[in-house]
């Protein structure tokens, strides 16, 4: 409608009918408005009475006292945290503690699976892409089978049938001159401290680390800081280097040395890296193909090789517009922890239902997992979104 | 140019066009040959498939009762015509005399008075047939398909239910919580797409506030609450595990189904609405004929990708008790007489799932072209 025809129309109108209506108008909204919220109100109202009466019908209260009860139960692995840091979780520890242990195998297993799913994936999502026709074949048939079967089928295949076939500590053998995979677990060669190690080496070594890791945030000052952290190394190997590698030994029954990962830890680990990576293969495989054709062409004709246009003009490209649907992959991956339950990982879903099952507090410690999830889901959104703004600001407006 | 000379030049072109290519080509065509190689070798010689063959009862329906297996069979065949029915939507069905239905059952008659299980397998398969081939010959069936998945899978439930909502188990049970899921979790979705959208911010709020927490949270974890607090809020009435797992279920896919609904009404342009309010229609006549029938076609492919995401976690209903597909499979493996097979039961498993899967897929992908056909 035209303004003038408007104004027409609105002239013909008495000013102070017009403004009954328009407050007419919004007071019918603030109406409907209310009664939208006066109606969830009274759904919850009626959902938390219902509860309470329930649980009183049963006999029990609504009370969190038990976070602070002793746990009483076993948890396979896991880390209690105390004033003095970490140490193995005990069955006497509380419910609290025995959560969080929970909870921290929950995050070990998402940020190391994340790490590695990125990896894989993107791998795999080059792969969908090859010249090689064998290569492109293989790629979309792993990307096929794993998307269209379910997690859970994968996750307990991986347990049953790949890592618990695998030999037993006795007859494993050694790969790579230190990994010993055996159906007790995975071990790996680890780092530990020198028996011999300085003050002021183990002071040069962090120096040097961070040194290096602000070569690589500051694109300005690089020269400095790499010549700066090449220095502290230097001094550090000069004065005795503060660690060693320590590769895992048999004694019997028992492994010392290293790092080791439990049967469970690996096929959780195995299973979220692979289930997710088909995922990131194909935002990988189509945020390649959506980019402008225009950008290969343009690459060519400047002379770049098929390799060095896409490592320096598609892939930068391509990370900017991928990172928001990683994010997405990355939340569904810490959510998929979860399922650890069924081949018997202490996740906190996984501790939280014995700690259910011995203290008959379901209720209450479900909403002490709900937070936890819903934390972690926000801090690994947000993660995302503070890089995501990152990398387009640094990349310029696009 | 002869075959020979072309296939030179596509092997050349796809897997020599580099030396970085031909390594790639040397390391995984030996390595797939022999994979395959190995697996053809023991799925004829060392495997032993009467470990699937034996239990085939179990995977497809879990515990249900023997003497009530006709009952199993007979939804199975309802879930077999109205599938092929669904499948005459997107296929289009050839226009033939129905010989080889007739033909079907007839066989399917006479196995069936030797061997039941193949009878009603041949039967179901026909069925399938029967479906599909009608919704060509009779169009005017389209519209009563809805309705008819509406009553057949209330026929399907009272068939089942005199053997007790807690003995359904198996493929059967992964199928029909499938099912019920994806099609109850659709009104709820699509009632919170319309509320994010809403003009009111109370609305606005309380729908986006529901979706993000929904779709932050694990599934096994709704399901596992809805199945404890169902019991507090109807004390006198003892709802079956099934009906609290299915619940949980909607609650849970109703917020993905919001976001896909969501994408669907934003893909309206907004001139439609605006064109409509100018006709003098009111907001809720918008909604219901402009902007929900041309964001259905847009939205269509991503649920049925719904329905695939929903079949593949099924399984999770372990959590209460409950036997699926999967974990009839794991109580096959915890059978000594069995549980040695290991690879056996594990690929018929994966098989099963992919088989199930393409169907799937590959009606969504017919229904896109389909729906693709006269769209802008």
């Amino acid at each position: 409608m035209d303004r003038v025809d408007q104004f027409a129309l609105n002239s013909q109108i008495p000013a102070d009918t017009l403004s009954a209506t328009r407050t007419r108008r919004q007071l019918v909204r603030a109406g409907k408005q209310s009664l939208i919220v006066l109606g969830v109100v009274a759904l919850i109202a009626w959902f938390a009475m219902s509860v309470r009466a329930g649980l009183a019908h049963n006999g029990i209260g609504f009370d969190m006292r038990f976070l602070s009860q002793v746990a009483g139960f076993d948890i396979s692995e896991g880390y209690a945290v105390t004033a003095h840091g970490l140490r193995r979780i005990t069955p006497s520890d509380s419910n609290a503690q025995a959560l969080l242990a929970g909870f921290i195998n929950t995050i070990k297993t998402a940020s190391v699976a994340i790490v590695l799913t990125t990896l894989l994936g993107t791998l795999v999502g080059m792969a969908r892409i090859s010249h090689n026709w064998i290569v492109r074949q293989l790629s979309f048939g792993f990307v096929e089978l794993v998307r269209n079967t379910p997690m859970l089928i994968q996750l307990v295949f991986w347990y049953f049938a790949v890592v618990l076939k695998l030999p037993a500590m006795a007859d494993a053998s050694t790969w790579f001159g230190g990994v010993i995979a055996s159906q007790q677990g995975i071990f790996f060669p680890g780092v530990d401290c020198a028996p011999g190690a300085t003050l002021a080496s183990a002071l040069s070594l962090l120096a040097g680390l961070a040194l290096l890791a602000g070569s690589a945030a500051h694109r300005k000052r690089r020269k400095w800081l790499l010549g700066g952290s090449l220095v502290a190394l230097a001094v550090s190997v000069a004065t005795g280097f503060p660690l060693m590698v320590t590769a895992p030994h048999v004694n019997g029954f028992v492994v010392t040395g290293g790092f080791s990962a439990s049967p469970e830890f690996t096929a959780l680990l195995i299973g979220l890296t692979v289930y997710t990576a088909a995922f990131i293969a194909e935002i990988v495989r189509g945020a390649i193909v959506a980019l402008p054709k225009g950008q290969w062409e343009a690459a060519a004709a400047l002379g770049l090789s098929h390799r060095a246009a896409f490592g320096d003009i598609v892939v930068p490209q391509v990370f900017r517009v991928v990172l928001p649907a990683f994010g997405n992959q990355y939340i569904s991956l810490a959510k998929t922890t979860s399922l650890g339950i069924a081949i018997g990982f202490p996740d906190v879903f996984n501790v939280y239902g014995t700690v259910a099952n011995q203290s008959g507090r379901s209720l209450e410690g479900v909403i002490v997992v709900m937070l936890a999830y819903l934390v972690l889901s926000w801090v690994i959104s947000g993660s995302v979104n503070l890089l995501n703004s990152r990398l387009l600001r640094n990349g310029g407006t696009r | 140019m002869t075959g020979a000379q072309g296939l030179a030049r596509w092997c050349r072109r796809n897997l020599f066009a580099s030396p970085f290519d031909a390594a790639l080509t040397l390391t995984f065509v030996p390595l797939c040959l022999w994979a395959l190689g190995r697996l053809l070798i023991w799925s004829f010689t060392d495997a032993q498939w009467h470990a699937v063959t034996d239990n085939l009862r179990v995977f497809m329906v879990g515990t249900f009762p023997l003497d009530m297996m006709w009952r199993a069979w007979a939804s199975v065949l309802v879930l077999a015509l109205l599938g092929g029915a669904t499948m005459g939507l997107v296929v289009t069905p050839p226009h033939h005399p129905p010989v080889l239905q007739v033909g079907g059952f007839l066989l399917a008659t006479a196995l069936g008075t030797v061997t039941p299980a193949l009878g009603w397998t041949l039967a179901c398969v026909t069925a399938s047939l029967v479906g599909w081939a009608g919704m060509g010959m009779w169009p005017g069936m389209r519209k009563g398909l809805g309705f008819g998945w509406g009553v057949g899978l209330i026929g399907i439930a009272m068939l089942l239910a005199p053997a007790g909502a807690e003995r359904w188990g198996g493929l059967l049970m992964s199928l029909l919580v499938t099912l019920l899921a994806s099609i109850l979790s659709v009104p709820l979705g699509v009632a919170l797409a319309l509320g994010r959208r809403s003009r009111f911010a109370s609305a606005r709020i309380i729908c986006t506030g529901y979706i993000e927490v929904m779709r932050s949270l694990p599934l096994i974890l709704i399901v596992y609450w809805v199945w404890i607090v169902m019991p507090l809020l109807t004390p006198d009435l003892q709802v079956p595990d099934i009906a609290r797992g299915l619940l949980g279920f909607v609650l849970f896919f109703a917020a993905y189904v919001a976001e896909y609904v969501r994408s669907g009404l934003q893909s309206v342009p907004c001139g439609q609405v605006e064109a409509a309010a100018s006709l003098g229609m009111s907001s809720s006549q918008i909604s219901r004929d402009i902007v929900l029938p041309q964001a259905t076609r847009v939205v269509m492919p991503a649920l049925v990708g719904n329905v695939l995401d929903i079949f593949n976690t099924v399984p999770l209903l372990f959590i209460i008790g409950l036997t699926d597909f999967l974990r009839a499979g794991q109580m096959v493996l915890v059978n000594p007489q069995s549980g040695s097979r290991t690879y056996e039961i594990y690929l018929f498993m994966f098989a099963v799932y992919l088989a199930i899967a393409s169907v799937i897929t590959y009606g969504s992908r017919r229904l896109e072209a389909r729906l693709a056909v006269g769209h802008r």
